[in-house]
């Protein structure tokens, strides 16, 4: 039992630092709350869907167009919402409310172009289990732990030594002398938006393998990967995954004794404690005031 | 049939009224941006409706419901000491996170996503508000009430205390204003109306269920406040009759309901969004949202 939970803890725990890879990375160079990325991931999903399944595209070409798809959205809501609120000098605050404005557009979108009911991509066989001494576990899940392992592995060399990498880290770090050595900080806000919603497409295809696709589920995925970015540290994308691991695994160790429709409050009240004791997170670090 | 929907019209107007209206008295005046409003009437909602079913009078229920919103208006307050700006927005959205999972995960007490049914309509000393005209009438004249006592208040010295506390807290310190008892009570007095208009609209309604309590929910509201401007209460007044009316006139132009519902959220989200951009003051604001 013990490590049949630790194992869907750690997938659980993979599919958050997707989320939160891509959310964390956005947050470390623009210092505001993007709650819109988990709206990117819906609507990703859902050309995955229209692709997939409504054109009859084959799958890999779907995934990629999907994945196309949520760069163009990612990078669409910075240039159409954040860019012009920057320009006036707008406070985080605003932007915060302008973000959840934008999730709920994206939503909204989902429900009035798909309908309200599910949707679910049937490509990859879930029913097949392996079995690992005690724990099963199907192949698509393998598959989702493989690849996003990859994919934050690619993500982490890239942060650290591509040009594009470095010039992201300086501004994360003091954008006032990124900007004076030369880097132009909205270039590599658009960078940073087309590299985490890139993330986020690619998070929609592995996450619509393995649940149903519905108008919602970006608000549930966003508060997930917001938790996890918190817990770990939001201002680093090491600390987000690291978050989302934690949260993976406390939400499935914490339902062995409670009733398990309690997973979601779980996170909340992590969340929740965090926030108000340790706002920097686990890898943060105290700054002044907040 | 006409006067029926005209009448229904007013009511939401109303309860809009007095959410916004207190949201105003903690956004605009305090400058604590609180995004769980919607948590305080769902608490005021949910208390007062399970008091109702009870068979407790509706006054006690509707006092209850308030008290219930203000005092863990207060516990929300605690932090604000500590924790400022973003951080504290976000704060509030767990918030709101929290209560909107209770509502659905305490089955026992809530009936999760089923609701609550058959909730009566208000009886005061035996006088039965049980059709909608008479109801207005009295929604209305506690609106009445609700916008007296928090110009009342806005005006008081402890109305200008709050606004000193949002301006610049420190030399309200330095003054020696208690800042935070100012901002603890406005808060808990914004959420007692809150908790008032949530009980008003479980019995209205005569059912509740967590779907019309979720974050997204505070977007109409906080557009409101914004749109009509922070610290203004003849702007608020303006705002929600605007933003309650102009979705109406989709219904005239025949759509169907299941696009109506995500394209009202939609207009009301680009609204706010257009007047972040272009015109942070609102129509009628003093101050812009830090």
């Amino acid at each position: 039992m013990f490590y049949q939970i630790l194992a869907n803890g750690l997938i659980a725990g993979a599919i958050y630092a997707l989320v939160a890879a891509g959310f964390s990375l956005i947050y470390s160079t623009t210092k505001f709350v993007h709650f819109a990325h988990g709206g990117v991931i819906a609507l990703s999903a859902y050309m995955l869907y229209l692709f997939y399944s409504l054109l009859g595209i084959n799958f890999w070409l779907s995934a990629i167009l999907a994945i196309i798809s949520g760069v163009i959205i990612g990078v669409g809501i910075d240039y159409l919402v954040y860019q012009p609120l920057r320009k006036r000098r707008a406070s985080p605050v605003i932007i915060l409310i302008s973000s959840v404005s934008v999730l709920l557009i994206l939503e909204s979108l989902n429900l009035m172009l798909f309908g309200a009911d599910v949707k679910s991509i049937n490509f990859l066989d879930i029913g097949s289990g392996w079995s690992i001494g005690p724990v099963i576990i199907t192949s698509l899940q393998i598959f989702i732990v493989i690849s996003s392992f990859v994919l934050l592995v690619t993500l982490f060399l890239f942060m650290k030594y591509s040009k594009i990498g470095k010039a992201m880290r300086a501004v994360a770090d003091n954008k006032n002398v990124a900007e004076i050595v030369g880097i132009s900080a909205e270039r590599i806000y658009t960078w940073s938006f087309a590299i985490g919603s890139l993330i986020a497409g690619f998070a929609a295809v592995l996450i619509s393998l393995e649940q149903n696709i519905e108008p919602t589920m970006g608000t549930a995925l966003i508060i997930k990967g917001f938790t996890a970015s918190i817990i770990g540290g939001v201002e680093s994308v090491a600390g987000g995954v690291l978050g989302a691991f934690l949260l993976g695994l406390t939400e499935n160790f914490g339902i062995w004794w409670l009733p398990s429709s309690y997973k979601d409050a779980i996170a909340f009240v992590i969340l929740f404690a965090f926030l108000l004791l340790r706002p920097e997170g686990i890898l943060g670090v105290k700054k002044n005031q907040k | 049939m006409a006067s029926a929907y005209i009448i229904h019209l007013l009511i939401l107007i109303c309860i809009y009224l007095i959410l916004s209206l207190s949201l105003n008295l903690s956004v605009g005046y305090s400058g604590v941006l609180n995004l769980g409003h919607i948590a305080f009437y769902g608490l005021g909602a949910y208390t007062s409706a399970l008091m109702a079913l009870a068979g407790v009078p509706f006054l006690l229920c509707l006092l209850a419901g308030g008290l219930v919103a203000m005092f863990s208006g207060f516990l929300l307050a605690l932090p604000t000491d500590k924790i400022k700006g973003d951080y504290l927005a976000l704060v509030t959205v767990g918030f709101s996170f929290i209560i909107y999972s209770l509502m659905l995960n305490l089955d026992e007490v809530t009936r999760g996503p089923l609701g609550l049914p058959g909730i009566p309509r208000p009886s005061i000393f035996g006088f039965g508000f049980e059709d909608n005209f008479s109801f207005l009438i009295l929604i209305a004249v506690i609106t009445l009430a609700v916008y007296f006592i928090i110009q009342r208040i806005a005006d008081s010295p402890f109305g200008k205390l709050l606004e000193a506390v949002r301006d610049d807290e420190l030399a309200a310190k330095i003054l020696g204003k208690d800042t935070f008892k100012a901002k603890a009570f406005s808060l808990a007095i914004s959420a007692f109306f809150a908790g008032i208009a949530g009980a008003l609209y479980a019995s209205y309604i005569t059912f509740i269920d967590p779907s019309s309590f979720s974050l997204m929910q505070i977007i109409p509201i906080i557009s409101i406040v914004i749109i009509g401007g922070l610290a203004s209460l003849p702007g608020t007044v303006l705002a929600t009759i605007i933003l309650t009316l102009i979705p109406e006139a989709l219904r005239f132009v025949g759509f169907p309901s299941s696009i109506l519902g995500p394209m009202r959220q939609i207009i009301y989200a680009l609204i706010l969004l257009l007047i972040l951009i272009y015109r942070p003051r609102g129509f009628l604001g003093k101050v812009e949202l830090e």
